[in-house]
């Protein structure tokens, strides 16, 4: 068995188990209009609308089940280096080099997003983050072998009635999990679950599992707002990212210098 | 002009604000939030690039004129609520409210742009965080020229 079957099936196990957990959206106000479906049924993740995605700068406040001040299980080096992020105001946050968010982050950073559904695979659009996309297999293939590091990992999706479960392995290190400096491993696996409980939000939901930072899976989830008729709109971060120039490193070098041999 | 300044005070005005920062770079390593700046100047130079907009003010000091450069939003961020590339034409008289760089150098992050003719407040998409941007219809020590 793969280490990434494995990882599977225990992702499968936790989602089974925090399904009790999942909480229906917490909206009060605002239309509740029917989920819109596609011919076949299924549910129509978007339409001619774009998602508002919230921006979540500490994913330690949307943890599910937890109380105010809870940190998710961090592991020592983890942990420390979360507190050393924290302490140089997160300067070095991949994400304001403009590098993609990755995972679950790209959900709950600035910029709204659109999902383009298509028989055989889903792609998420995301106008922030870089301007980056998410391409989720839907065509029942597994996750490879032996696979690649990347920004967003390997995405396979499966409808579970009309929840979209995304299961993704193969990240790099190279993003952190929020803008609080939460850091994570190339051990980390997701599984999100998105449901349309009616056409003007979706609920989402990560569980992060990564034994090379975490000592247990952590939950998070939020809603995200729909804006009928809106659309995705130009932003290209690197563009003039003056921040990337002038960033110096702890001993006031410049944090971007030429890659040379050793 | 003045219509348009009508309907963009309309349209920021009808528009949901949000509580939190658009950008995503660290503003607390770049901007001091205790350093606040109030400062009035006549708009030289607006730069819509990627990840943040710029402009520059001239502003009479004591020894003459000092240049003073504002970082906001992001060019999509800002068009969203209500800004065409013509908002802030060159000439045009600002009343600036923000934070000044830790630098002490004349930069600065706005947080509001306020035109001097009308007291129109425009959102600048500041990356403070927790930022709450304040829409009200008065500009509390702006009086309108026109």
């Amino acid at each position: 068995m793969s280490k990434y079957l494995k990882l599977s099936l225990l992702g499968a196990a936790i989602v089974a188990a925090s399904t009790t957990l999942a909480q229906p959206p917490a909206r009060e106000e605002g239309p509740r209009t029917p989920t819109p479906r596609l011919a076949d049924g299924t549910v129509d993740l978007n339409g001619h609308g774009i998602w508002e995605l919230p921006y979540i700068t500490d994913f330690a406040t949307r943890m599910v089940g937890a109380q105010k001040g809870d940190q998710p299980p961090m592991l020592p080096w983890s942990k420390a280096l979360w507190e050393y992020n924290r302490s140089n105001d997160v300067k070095y946050d991949p994400e304001g080099f403009c590098l993609p968010p990755g995972g679950p982050r790209s959900m709950g950073t600035p910029y709204p997003a659109e999902f383009v559904q298509q028989g055989d695979r889903i792609l998420i659009i995301f106008e922030g983050g870089g301007h980056v996309w998410r391409e989720i297999h839907m065509d029942g293939r597994e996750h490879p072998e032996d696979v690649n590091p990347t920004y967003f990992g390997h995405s396979v999706g499966r409808w579970e009635g009309d929840t979209l479960v995304i299961d993704t392995v193969g990240y790099n290190e190279k993003t952190w999990i929020d803008f609080n400096g939460h850091v994570h491993s190339d051990q980390m696996h997701t599984i999100e679950r998105i449901t349309r409980p009616f056409k003007e939000v979706l609920h989402y939901e990560a569980t992060i599992e990564d034994p090379g930072a975490y000592s247990a899976p952590w939950t998070v989830a939020w809603d995200i707002e729909w804006t009928d008729g809106a659309e995705l709109q130009d932003y290209i971060c690197q563009e003039n990212n003056i921040w990337l120039v002038e960033l110096k490193d702890d001993l006031g070098h410049p944090f971007f210098e030429k890659m040379e041999a050793p | 002009m003045k219509t348009t300044l009508t309907a963009l005070a309309t349209l920021t005005a009808g528009l949901l604000f949000s509580t939190h920062s658009l950008a995503h770079h660290s503003f607390a390593a770049e901007f001091d939030a205790d350093k606040k700046l109030d400062i009035a100047g006549v708009v030289t130079k607006v730069e819509w690039t990627n990840p943040h907009t710029y402009f520059w003010i001239e502003v009479e000091g004591k020894e003459g004129v000092d240049v003073w450069g504002f970082e906001m939003g992001s060019p999509n961020g800002l068009m969203r609520r209500g800004w065409t590339k013509d908002t802030l034409a060159i000439g045009t008289e600002v009343i600036v409210r923000g934070t000044q760089a830790r630098d002490g150098s004349t930069r600065g992050n706005a947080q509001a742009v306020i035109l001097a003719d009308t007291c129109t407040r425009l959102f600048a998409g500041t990356s403070q965080r927790d930022f709450v941007e304040d829409e009200s219809a008065k500009v509390e020590g702006c009086t309108p020229k026109q």
